[in-house]
């Protein structure tokens, strides 16, 4: 009889040391974002024995069942949905703001408006040589700004696409990662704590794969992940222990495309979403600069072409160039500025070519065509940015919801250490009531 | 098991993410007051950021406009200041002539008279090629040389162009940069329609009264008409002037009020407003100063301390 009292002290003792120690294992990794709270499940252990009608019980003790780790999938999908998708915001804001200060800080509209300044300042006197020498050299700010703004785009561009290139390189990472955990996951002992661990693993890598490109998971019921881009319906990226390959191609204007395995993909969500559409957008800009350095080149040179130089030539071209890449400066001196209109004699001081070429850039020309440019762009940064901030604000509460359901409560923590401190005391005086049974028989005689 | 927990590292990631908004927006508004600029890019507010490009664009234009004004008050300046030399010259001329007209004056006396009279011509002559402090033409209209030139029989002909350019002085505004010669200079013989000029007519007159005529004391009472109609034209001449410089005065005016109200205006759509911006910023301040307290406080208090 005493050896079962001191059976049950000893289970009693046992689990209360197992849970000790579990929840030492929970305050150490308190501040461990990956970890997910664990508890210990324990089960009575009951003999029942049956002679012919009389039935005994037999009480055992208690039996440590397994370590349960708190899990919630709905807000870890919730989570990770979230951060998905203020990852995209987050990647397209970068990218075009890159691109506005590429634009807007080499001072692409002051170079314009400096050039008409110095045009009207040498309406004011259309002979003198250092104003023509002056409004040249402000035309040549405008192509040298052109050309800045232009290679600034590039280097722009350049820098998403290694961010992308790189957010490609870590999904693929993170999925084969993926793939191996799944594998260990397989052969993990059910509620075993290396089981646990993986699961928290599996929890992060997952996390990091939907922070760069939109997923959908399905667990099985072993707790191994599949992995679908995209929604439920996307192509597998991580089938139990296998992961697909995703590719990154670049195209010649700049944007970029995936496939996964050979099979075109795009995503809706994650960073690299953000940076595609970042691109998309870049493009797009450098096509505006483009068409507005050529209809520049065009203002210019149709009034040049209309006028008369100061020694009575016809107006020569003053840029030369295609694009925004390669406007350049025609006209070798100041003198070729071509103030009067066709047919006016040497040395005129007619200056109404000058205004024409003025009225030209003043309605519709390059300074409203900058503005636009700017004006578009920047109201298209400013409505992300309402958007992300709206995102941040959903992700931060689903994430800190997370934390909140499957973290580690310090003060529960200090509660439950006593608890079970008190716990494993209680057994061992069960222990000390079974000797002392046991003496009080033997004491008999 | 447990339903309402408080997960320590969802409290610090709360904790640590309210109090960084309130850093980030503490930062902003620090830098408002720094540069006094309510907007560092375009995209804080991009109709407010392509307001300012617009004003910043036009007050540019406007500071040439007002430059070109400047230069061009200068020159309708001096070249009012040389009609006034030509109108004195011209009534001294017509005085000359009057003497010339009396019959009791011998050959001597009129040769003399004639040498002044061509004297007046000479300075005629340079008065009406004045040239501009920036060394052009006044009177030559759009034309880059000087606005008469004498051939080798010593006429005196205009080589400038029929009129003078428009000058931008502000949005809108344009105002032809100077007079010809010919509006201030020829006139109409007598109502005849005949076009004659002041230096024909002192020319021919120091002619005739170099024996160039029978009777040179009555061609002298005929040219007296003449020197009427060359002062009419000249005071003409002088009062255009006069009208666009204060017509150009008034522009000024305006532009400066203009200028005025844009500065006021870019103050308003791009400037921080400093009170509203520092109780803003000290309002922020309180409220991270009390979460950091608050934060402190809650993340003290745990069971371990007591147990």
């Amino acid at each position: 009889m005493s050896s079962v009292l001191i059976n049950i002290g000893q289970s009693g003792a046992l689990a209360a040391r197992n849970a000790l120690e579990l929840t030492a294992q929970n305050i150490a990794n308190a501040s461990n974002p990956d970890y997910a709270r664990r508890t210990l499940s324990q089960s009575e252990v009951v003999s029942t024995a049956t002679v012919a009608l009389f039935t005994s019980t037999a009480f055992s003790g208690v039996r440590v069942d397994g370590v349960r780790r708190t899990d919630s999938v709905l807000l870890q999908n919730q989570a990770r949905t979230t951060a998905s998708d203020l990852a995209r915001a987050n990647g397209e804001i970068a990218g075009l703001r890159a691109a506005e200060e590429a634009i807007e800080q080499t001072g692409l509209f002051e170079s314009v408006v400096e050039f008409e300044a110095a045009l009207a300042r040498l309406q004011g006197d259309p002979l003198d040589p250092s104003l023509r020498a002056a409004a040249l050299e402000s035309a040549r700010v405008v192509a040298d700004t052109f050309q800045l703004a232009d290679g600034s785009l590039e280097t722009v561009q350049t820098q998403v696409q290694t961010a992308a290139q790189n957010g490609a390189d870590l999904v693929n990472q993170h999925s084969q990662d993926l793939a191996r955990i799944n594998a260990e996951i397989i052969r993990a002992l059910p509620n075993s704590s290396g089981q646990a661990a993986l699961f928290d693993q599996r929890d992060a890598a997952l996390a990091d794969l939907s922070s760069h490109y939109g997923i959908s998971v399905q667990l099985e019921s072993n707790g191994v992940a599949n992995v679908r881009l995209g929604d439920a319906s996307g192509p597998e990226l991580v089938t139990g222990t296998s992961a697909e390959t995703l590719n990154l191609t670049t195209a010649a204007d700049g944007t970029i495309s995936f496939d996964l395995g050979g099979t075109a993909v795009s995503p809706s969500s994650g960073s690299l979403a953000g940076l595609a559409s970042a691109l998309v957008a870049q493009s797009d800009l450098q096509t505006e600069l483009d068409a507005l350095a050529l209809s520049t080149i065009g203002i210019v040179n149709t009034a040049q072409a209309n006028g008369t130089a100061p020694d009575g030539s016809a107006g020569q071209p003053l840029f030369s160039g295609t694009g925004a890449g390669d406007i350049s400066i025609a006209l070798t001196s100041g003198a070729g500025i071509a103030t009067a209109p066709a047919g006016s004699p040497a040395q005129s001081r007619d200056v109404s070519n000058l205004s024409a070429l003025r009225d030209a850039l003043q309605n519709g020309g390059p300074a409203d065509q900058a503005d636009a440019l700017l004006f578009g762009l920047s109201s298209r940064i400013s409505g992300q940015e309402i958007t992300q901030s709206a995102l941040q604000t959903i992700a931060t509460s689903a994430q800190t919801a997370l934390q909140s359901e499957t973290g580690v409560d310090l003060d529960t923590e200090a509660a439950n250490l006593v608890r079970f401190q008190q716990a494993f005391q209680a057994s061992s005086r069960i222990m000390q009531v079974a000797n002392d049974i046991f003496d009080s028989i033997l004491a008999i005689r | 098991m447990n339903i309402s927990v408080n997960s320590t590292s969802g409290f610090y990631l709360q904790s640590f993410n309210e109090m960084s908004e309130l850093r980030a927006q503490l930062e902003r508004l620090q830098t408002q007051v720094a540069t006094g600029e309510r907007l560092e890019r375009s995209s804080q507010d991009p109709v407010a950021a392509s307001r300012l490009r617009d004003i910043a664009r036009s007050q540019r234009l406007e500071e040439i406009n007002s430059e070109n004004a400047d230069r061009l008050e200068l020159d309708l300046n001096i070249a009012s200041d040389e009609i006034t030399g030509i109108t004195d010259l011209l009534i001294r001329a017509r005085e000359l002539t009057i003497g010339a007209g009396n019959d009791t004056l011998g050959q001597d006396s009129l040769d003399a008279i004639a040498t002044e009279l061509e004297q007046l011509g000479e300075e005629l002559f340079t008065r009406a090629n004045g040239v501009s402090l920036a060394g052009e033409s006044l009177f030559s209209g759009d034309a880059g040389g000087a606005a008469y030139i004498r051939d080798n029989a010593g006429v005196v002909s205009y080589a400038g162009s029929a009129e003078a350019a428009f000058l931008d002085v502000a949005e809108g505004v344009a105002i032809q940069r100077g007079i010809t010669g010919p509006e201030f200079l020829s006139f109409d013989v007598d109502g005849t329609g005949v076009t004659s000029d002041a230096f024909a007519l002192i020319s021919g007159l120091a002619a005739v009264l170099q024996g160039g005529a029978a009777d040179p004391s009555a061609a002298a009472r005929d040219a007296i008409s003449g020197f009427d109609s060359a002062l009419d034209s000249a005071n003409r001449g002088q009062t255009i002037l006069g009208a666009r410089l204060a017509w150009l005065d008034s522009v000024q005016q305006n532009q400066l009020e203009r200028s005025t109200s844009r500065a006021e205006e870019e103050a308003e759509i791009g400037g921080a407003d400093l009170t509203e911006t520092i109780t803003e910023l000290q309002q922020t301040l309180t409220v991270l100063e009390a979460s950091q307290t608050s934060f402190a406080r809650v993340s003290s208090l745990s069971l371990f301390n007591v147990i």
